[in-house]
């Protein structure tokens, strides 16, 4: 993915460019509305984050005239999580937005749900490892032993397999699965993970679910915890 | 100019004075008036009755020349009263200017208004037609009183009326000036007590003793809105540190797990691990700075946006969904009761933020097993959202000021670490009920605590 970061704070243009390349995106960095807008016309870019305060042009006015040339996707990054910025950055032809202070776990799930836009439908089946789960019947096996979960508990790790290899906060876990769209204080999603993990990890190898400290939840088979003999 | 109170006094005493004089002024030149008239009249009577007299019982020209000499004598030399006989015998006329006395067409006995040209005077005049005796033919005797002196005395009587009337306003200004300071005496000193507050001691106030029942309403009112603004600076500056508080400790953590880290070489894995404290610090303070965004717009006024008509109960299910692992883990239960059937505008995502926080607080200040209750009413166009758990008591004073933000009740429980959030929960709930334009309340007694919040509409 080919990506330009339009962003006058230094040090967040720095992180996010190091973590995104980590992540095999390409990354151009603008530090000035000037610049961002010279490179986003000349160059074509898969998804643009573009900042809303911006030195030279700011970044309603640089979208205006992207939009007016191309429709590449447009993150815009604002301080201020108002309503006004908002409407304004949507009307003006942003795809998405994030509100300052926001997590990088939080862009690289826009991004990639942005990328993942007008891809083929999903697939009725998923597969990692053993685990084997059929989203239509609902269903979910371990080799070949069917795992009984709830309806909720389904839903968790059909999220969870859908972005597998995705590092899911406990915030976009509330959000895709309970549609709790809000940072909550709450251990509801630790607790929903812990009992999700005793049904389909526990008794099983290779383990799927990991936890990131600090981060959130992600669903993969591993390298290096291959079946135990 | 500023509008002056002593002035407005003065003004009003003045006009009020004027009023008055005026009417009673008037009262007394009518009066004054009147009398003059009636001593006038009286004169020309006596005159009259006098003369008509003397002629009825003579009829002779030798008695006619006395007559006319007694007429002359009665006749002061400034003219003040005169005399006059109209007849067909020219013999018996008298008085001067007669010709014009041949004009006056008065009636029988009539009164009457007459100017002479000859000495421009104007004369009030009484006149009797008297009948023929002897040798003298019929005659009508006439008798005028000069009305000079009468108009005088009207003019003086006016004039003295007027400038008396005049100076005693100037009085009534000067007096209503010094009545009007005196009286405003309370309110200056009212005036000094306040300039006298100190922005330092938020606890002075103005003194409510001394001072006259029209000024204790401002007073005790301006004492209420200092106390308001004591409150909020006391609660502000409570803030403040408990914000600082909050901060504090993360930031602590932080600074010294790194530094911990740092201070010698240490392996791959022993700066991942420091790495991931510090990211679980820092998400704690993404989530206050978050938080307390969200508050200081609600604060600012700003209100829900995004309204739908939504089912009430369904989002309270819905919210009690995703708390569904943690009320298995602790064998809580839940119970909504209420009006399941209540619909209202609101919205929704603050809605569940508002309601998975009270029911986290029920949660956690319960035991194991509870069962705790969401009871939904409706009254008055207001949706009341409250969540009832079993649980220690909480003593009355503390109830009001548990939606204040970093409020705790019990303060020993601070950063042990075992509850979730900041202190903030509750602040939250208050925030989304205001952005409904609604309310909180709070209650807890004979062991059950219930908070509830309310969205209009």
């Amino acid at each position: 993915m080919k990506l330009l970061i339009v962003e006058d704070e230094l040090k967040t243009a720095e992180y996010l460019q190091k973590g995104l390349a980590e992540q095999g995106c390409a990354v151009d960095v603008a530090h000035n509305g000037i610049d961002g807008q010279h490179l986003a016309l000349v160059h074509d870019y898969d998804v643009i984050v573009l900042d809303a305060m911006l030195p030279g042009i700011d970044g309603f006015t640089l979208l205006r005239a992207l939009r007016a040339v191309k429709q590449t996707p447009v993150i815009m990054l604002t301080a201020r999580d108002s309503i006004e910025d908002r409407v304004r950055g949507l009307h003006d032809g942003a795809d998405d937005y994030l509100v300052k202070p926001f997590s990088f776990l939080e862009l690289l799930a826009r991004l990639q749900a942005l990328q993942r836009r007008g891809r083929a439908q999903e697939p009725a089946q998923l597969k990692i490892a053993n685990l084997q789960i059929d989203l239509i019947a609902r269903k979910a096996w371990r080799g070949a032993e069917r795992i009984d979960l709830s309806a909720k508990e389904f839903a968790l790790l059909a999220v969870l397999a859908r972005h597998q290899g995705e590092i899911l906060s406990k915030t976009a876990i509330a959000e895709l699965v309970w549609d709790m769209n809000f940072d909550s204080n709450t251990n509801v999603v630790e607790v929903a993970i812990k009992r999700l993990r005793a049904k389909v990890d526990n008794a099983f190898a290779p383990k799927l679910l990991h936890t990131i400290r600090g981060m959130g939840y992600v669903m993969e088979a591993r390298a290096d915890e291959e079946p135990a003999p | 100019m500023k509008p002056s109170i002593t002035t407005r006094l003065v003004v009003m005493f003045a006009l009020g004075a004027l009023a008055t004089f005026v009417l009673i002024g008037t009262a007394l030149y009518g009066v004054l008036d009147r009398e003059l008239l009636r001593h006038q009249n009286d004169d020309l009577n006596t005159n009259l009755q006098n003369m008509r007299y003397s002629i009825e019982r003579f009829g002779d020209l030798e008695h006619w020349a006395r007559l006319q000499t007694k007429m002359d004598t009665l006749t002061p030399a400034d003219g003040s009263v005169r005399f006059w006989v109209l007849s067909d015998d020219p013999r018996f006329l008298y008085g001067k200017g007669l010709d014009e006395m041949e004009r006056v067409n008065q009636g029988e006995a009539g009164h009457g208004l007459l100017s002479l040209s000859l000495s421009g005077r104007t004369y009030r005049t009484l006149s009797m037609r008297l009948a023929a005796f002897n040798g003298r033919p019929p005659v009508r005797l006439i008798v005028g009183v000069d009305t000079a002196s009468y108009e005088h005395t009207l003019r003086a009587f006016l004039l003295a009326l007027t400038l008396l009337s005049l100076g005693a306003v100037v009085l009534v200004m000067v007096l209503g000036w010094w009545i009007a300071r005196i009286g405003l005496r309370p309110l200056q000193r009212l005036s000094a007590q306040a300039r006298a507050l100190h922005p330092k001691t938020l606890s002075q106030r103005l003194r409510e003793d001394r001072l006259p029942v029209e000024l204790e309403g401002l007073t005790i009112a301006f004492n209420g809105a200092l106390g308001r603004l004591e409150n909020a600076y006391r609660q502000l500056e409570g803030f403040n540190a408990d914000v600082a508080h909050e901060l504090r400790t993360p930031l602590a953590n932080l600074i010294g797990g790194t530094q911990v880290a740092l201070s010698r070489p240490r392996s791959a894995g022993e700066f991942q691990e420091t790495l991931q404290s510090n990211l679980e610090e820092l998400e704690r303070l993404r989530s206050i700075v978050n938080d307390m965004l969200f508050l200081a717009r609600a604060d600012q006024g700003e209100a829900a946006t995004g309204l739908t008509p939504a089912n009430v109960a369904h989002e309270v299910k819905m919210t009690i969904e995703f708390f569904e692992p943690l009320l298995d883990e602790t064998g809580t239960t839940v119970a909504v009761e209420g009006e399941r059937g209540a619909q209202a505008m609101m919205n929704v995502a603050l809605f569940r933020r508002a309601l998975s926080n009270l029911l986290q607080n029920a949660i956690e200040h319960s035991a194991a097993g509870a069962r705790l209750v969401v009871t939904i009413t409706r009254r008055a166009g207001v949706t009341w959202i409250a969540v009832a758990n079993p649980g220690p008591t909480i003593a009355p004073d503390h109830l009001p000021r548990l939606f204040d933000r970093f409020y705790r009740v019990d303060t020993s429980r601070h950063d042990t670490g075992e509850t979730h959030g900041h202190g903030l929960g509750l602040a939250i709930v208050k925030a989304v009920a205001t952005m409904h334009g609604g309310a909180t309340l709070a209650r807890s007694d004979a062991g059950i605590t219930t908070i509830a919040f309310s969205i209009a509409g």
